[in-house]
């Protein structure tokens, strides 16, 4: 070999070893920087797999089943893993229970995304899963979830229902995904942290299509799902189921609670609905038919509604009085027909005159509780009317008036009372005590919600204090609720001014006044009605407040139905059967929930609204 | 040539005693190593029967056994009749190349194969042998000089004409495997002039798809600047040169709308023209050099671009990626970024025989043929690359060394010619791998999975093994 030969020779093994070496510095960069590009494989070789948790169920006080978590499958397809040659579509498309249209539509969708999981159906029953699974057709695969079922089909308005999570819920709350059931409305939102449980994972190895090859890590990162808590709730199902059978075709509310503990043993709001429509493949009309109601069933009139109290307002006008000095029981007013003032006339019903306040209570006499309003809120000591007014207006707030009482259900409502500020707004500033006069039988300015009517009662049966009213008494696992609950409210009015208001109520019941339907023998049953007036037009609305028995009362309660009537026509028969029924365990008077059944309130208001409301949709 | 190897006659007096052990034992290394490796990348757990021959590691194992037996066919053979195969296997690898241009079958966008039943043969494997052979054939002729026009224009028809009919089958990536030629051609004493304009040409083609123009030429001006100097002398009068057509060009960019590319272009061309009015006038003809080259550039980027253009779409993507243009992990990229992947999340130590996430669950595509680099860089980390580099360089050196050896041309330029594929497949194949190389369609020698390539290669790797354990034969003069 020649010079140049062996120079050549030189130069292209010297080229041969750059190139290896090249090779080797550029593996050393990769593989030396291992834990990035191992984090790469990772993230596309694994697949998670959520796995939702059977959602907490809710039993009444007496361990009954309100509501049950049953399980279903939600159906999925994956278009690209389908059999090539095709399946049986008649057998599928009957198993699933969806029609050819609606499939055909859901295989479209597939199509568009072919590797995506796309749901089909769901609320796949048990048995037609397992018989889905025996058709083993690729591609189509199921996932738990459960459904929720009612046994006694109660309290829809007052449960509330679960529904898929919105994309704006998604964004907003974290800790959900796509797909997740989410507790909507009444006690499914309010304890939705406790009843969701915790979901579980699932990981799986998956190759470039997206098929699962085996668990991941032979499955020992998987995270299990955790059930959700159990709930005891306050109400008496029972109770329940006969409130509102009573309260059916009326609108309105019926609110029990029991006077020593703030529990709510029903909770009607009227119209209701069968809360079993907003689960399974029809929910979606369901809801809209719902949604169309103008009666609104789905509005929740117990904590949401803002009634005029109208006459068993009169009860706290006579305690505020007597604390403020301007009333004693043996008081006696007279009443002729009604209570001028101002060239004006509060009118009034027939009864005995004069009478003392328990009389004056027991016949819900108007005149009586325009004077001592009157009195209460001229008090010289208070320099104006404004101020009294001011004074009256911390008395009614101590009862749970005018603002949210804190009970465990989210969007209650405060109802309203007026203070001397919304009177300047309203008047100008030029008004006097004539002006406020409507508030003293509880017309005007005043709204409250049925529950706080309730808790009105609750507080006369306690003679002066309440606990905040709220629907779950138990959690799974826990041995008390929140603190809030087993916490006393007094009112500003002390105890012994209650006594002579408690006996003017049992009077009303048991000797002679408004409420003598309510009578129980040998529950000391005490009432008031209270009939509010509205729009002239309508009938008046019908409540009664109620608790029952006199001492160591066991149910408080206020029933208030819609363009009802007069207070004792027809709210003073329901509170007395569901008194009945909670106290004796029976119904011993068939006639009287004849006479509830046959009753029949005039909704032409609502009737008028819904013929506009269609006739604009359908236009 | 190589002092302190020289073996007594006595140690190589039978044929086998003569054949290089070192090559022998690093082909076979890589034959099993490449084995195990499809064996992972073709495994199937699932699959009841480990031997059933339709996995694909136990159809590469026939095929072992099948190259065995020709290994040992031709390590029996005259080393005389490779010199007399010579033209005419040539002419029939043309003929196959041919053939399958016209009734192959077309696989991947490539009409290069032929299908015998279940097994699928691509001709352009054997060409290779062919072409290696016949280059040899006529390098080693008496009266041959490379240096001579004439005989450039032979070697070069030889390497044309497969490489046209490949590029006519629309397998452009392994066409270019005949460019190792070069590397031959480089040995055998290529004048400059060749070789230094194909490089030049290479060079500027990559350097034209990554940067701007202005960019290149203003470097190229420094470069040249700074060659004039080292040449000549005069640091401050190149600066000034090189200063003055850069500040012609920036006024010139600023006071009319030209770009900066068209002003850098006028005012070199401005400046070209003085200066070779210069070269005349002072007769420093080495000056010439960089002028040409200059004006060369200033020809070939821009048509570059053009040509450019003119590529095949999935071609055109290959380049950019390659480059760096894009970072593409979905569509034609999607091969190289998992690619990476696999071999990066090996490690040092990889993640254990059969246990690569990336290769098993098919997210690297073509892991058992062209990526099976990967399933070796997930499984066996940098130690396991590392040995297969290392084996494949000592392999490449080796037919070198045994190139040297052999005394004469015929056999130095087969082995050359052999090294010089190898070294173009492994610089392909692994670069690909590892994101240095555009995507090409050509196989890991001897470790991927496929038969033609691994019997094409067995044979080449064998003749020149043979070749050289005739090295002390005594009946050398043949053809002298």
């Amino acid at each position: 070999m020649n010079n140049r030969g062996r120079l050549y020779y030189n130069i292209l093994r010297t080229i041969v070893v750059a190139v290896g070496v090249v090779l080797l510095s550029r593996l050393m960069w990769l593989q030396f920087n291992a834990e990035e590009y191992r984090e790469r494989a990772r993230a596309h070789s694994i697949e998670s797999v959520v796995e939702f948790p059977m959602r907490g169920e809710v039993l009444d006080r007496n361990g009954e089943y309100i509501v049950k978590s049953r399980s279903c499958y939600d159906v999925m397809i994956v278009y690209n893993d389908l059999p090539k040659e095709g399946f049986d579509t008649t057998r599928l498309i009957s198993l699933l229970d969806v029609t050819p249209e609606k499939f055909e539509k859901s295989l479209r969708e597939a199509r568009q995304s072919p590797r995506a999981s796309i749901l089909v159906a769901g609320y796949l029953s048990q048995d037609n899963k397992l018989r889905l699974d025996e058709m083993n057709i690729t591609g189509i695969t199921t996932r738990y979830r459960t459904a929720r079922e009612y046994p006694r089909k109660v309290g829809g308005n007052l449960l509330g229902y679960v529904s898929e999570v919105s994309k704006e819920q998604v964004d907003k709350l974290h800790n959900y995904v796509a797909g997740e059931y989410i507790g909507t409305n009444g006690l499914e939102s309010a304890y939705e942290d406790l009843l969701r449980g915790k979901k579980g994972v699932k990981y799986y190895s998956i190759d470039v299509h997206r098929a699962i090859v085996g668990p991941y890590n032979e499955g020992k990162d998987d995270i299990q799902p955790e059930r959700g808590l159990q709930l005891i709730s306050t109400i008496d199902v029972r109770l329940q189921e006969f409130a509102e059978e009573l309260m059916e075709g009326m609108i309105g509310s019926v609110v029990a609670i029991e006077p020593s503990t703030g529990e709510i043993l029903v909770m009607v709001s009227s119209p209701s609905y069968n809360p079993d429509l907003l689960v399974g493949r029809q929910r979606g009309n369901n809801y809209m038919d719902l949604l169309h109601d103008q009666r609104n069933p789905q509005f929740n009139r117990s904590v949401k509604a803002k009634y005029p109290p109208g006459s068993t307002f009169k009860l706290v006008q006579g305690l505020i009085a007597m604390q403020e000095g301007v009333l004693t029981p043996n008081m006696r007013y007279s009443c002729n027909m009604g209570y001028k003032y101002g060239g004006r006339i509060m009118k009034c019903h027939a009864h005995a005159s004069p009478l003392d306040l328990r009389d004056a209570v027991a016949q819900s006499c108007n005149a009586y509780f325009c004077q001592v309003f009157k009195d209460m809120i001229t008090n010289p000591k208070y320099g104006s009317v404004k101020e009294g007014v001011r004074v009256w207006n911390d008395y009614v707030y101590s009862f749970g008036f005018g603002r949210q009482l804190g009970t465990d259900l989210y969007g209650e409502g405060a109802g309203n009372v007026p203070t001397p500020e919304d009177y300047d707004k309203r008047y100008n500033g030029r008004w006097n005590y004539g002006t406020v006069l409507s508030c003293s039988i509880g017309q005007g300015e005043m709204g409250c919600t049925p529950l706080q009517m309730a808790n009105l009662a609750a507080i006369i049966a306690n003679r002066g204090y309440y606990y905040t009213p709220h629907l779950v008494k138990g959690i799974e696992g826990r041995d008390s609720i929140d603190a809030r609950f087993y916490e006393r409210h007094y009112t500003m009015v002390d105890s012994i001014h209650y006594v002579p208001i408690v006996e003017g109520m049992w009077r009303s019941v048991n000797v002679s006044g408004t409420s003598r339907t309510a009578y129980l023998p040998g529950w000391d049953v005490c009432g008031k009605t209270g009939t509010a007036e509205n729009n002239k037009k309508y009938a008046d609305h019908s409540t009664f407040l109620s608790f029952a028995p006199k001492d160591n009362p066991k149910i408080a309660i206020s029933v208030y139905v819609e363009h009802g009537g007069f207070g004792s026509a027809i709210a003073v028969p329901i509170a007395s059967l569901i008194e009945e029924m909670y106290l004796t365990g029976k119904v011993e008077r068939p006639q009287l929930v004849e006479r509830v059944k046959n009753a029949k309130p005039n909704y032409r208001l609502y009737d008028e609204k819904q013929r506009k409301y269609d006739a604009q949709r359908n236009k | 040539m190589i002092s302190g190897y020289n073996i007594s006659s006595k140690q190589r007096n039978s044929l086998f005693g003569k054949v290089d052990m070192v090559a022998m034992f690093l082909y076979i290394a890589i034959v099993l190593i490449g084995l195990v490796t499809i064996t992972s990348a073709s495994y199937d757990p699932e699959s009841d029967n480990f031997f059933s021959l339709s996995h694909n590691y136990m159809k590469q194992a026939l095929w072992i056994g099948i190259s065995a037996v020709v290994v040992v066919v031709v390590l029996l053979l005259d080393r005389r009749l490779f010199h007399m195969f010579a033209i005419p296997s040539y002419v029939v690898g043309v003929g196959l190349l041919i053939a399958a241009l016209l009734f192959g079958r077309e696989v991947n966008g490539a009409k290069a194969w032929f299908e015998f039943g279940g097994f699928r043969v691509q001709p352009v494997e054997f060409a290779k042998i062919a072409t290696a052979l016949m280059m040899a054939r006529v390098m080693s002729d008496y009266s041959f000089n490379i240096k001579r026009p004439i005989d450039l224009i032979k070697v070069g028809a030889v390497i044309m004409l497969p490489f046209s009919i490949i590029v006519l089958q629309n397998d452009t990536g392994s066409g270019l495997v005949l460019g190792a030629f070069i590397f031959v051609f480089f040995r055998e004493g290529l004048s400059k002039y060749i070789y230094f304009p194909v490089i030049y040409t290479a060079f500027l083609f990559i350097v034209a798809l990554i940067f701007e123009p202005v960019v290149i030429f203003t470097v190229l001006l420094l470069l040249f600047a700074g060659y004039s100097y080292l040449k000549h002398g005069a640091f401050i009068g190149h600066l000034r040169f090189v200063l003055i057509i850069l500040l012609a060009s920036i006024l010139l960019a600023a006071f009319t709308s030209m770009s900066g590319y068209m002003a850098l272009m006028i005012s070199s061309l401005l400046a070209i023209v003085v200066l070779l009015f210069f070269v005349f006038k002072t007769h420093t003809l080495s000056l010439l050099w960089p002028i040409v080259l200059f004006v060369y550039a200033m020809i070939f980027v821009p048509t570059s671009d053009y040509l450019f253009t003119k590529l095949e779409p999935h071609q055109q993507n290959r380049i950019r990626i390659f480059v760096g243009m894009v970072e593409d992990t979905q569509d034609m990229g999607y091969n190289v970024y998992q690619s990476k992947i696999a071999i990066g999340s090996g490690g040092l130590v990889g993640k254990g025989y059969l246990e690569g996430t990336q290769t098993r669950f098919n997210f690297v595509p073509e892991k058992h043929t062209d990526f099976i680099f990967c399933v070796m860089g997930e499984e066996w980390g940098f130690i396991g690359c590392f040995v297969v580099v290392a084996l494949y360089i000592a392999l490449i050196l080796r037919l070198m060394r045994m190139g040297e050896r052999i005394k004469e041309p015929f056999g130095r330029v087969y082995c050359y010619s052999v090294a010089a594929m190898l070294l173009l497949h492994v610089i392909v194949n692994i670069g690909m791998t590892i994101g240095l190389m555009p995507v090409m369609g050509i196989p890991l020698p001897l470790m991927s999975y496929g038969g033609s390539s691994l019997l094409a290669f067995s044979l080449l790797i064998m003749i020149a093994v043979r070749l050289d354990a005739s090295t002390s034969d005594n009946d050398m003069s043949m053809g002298v």
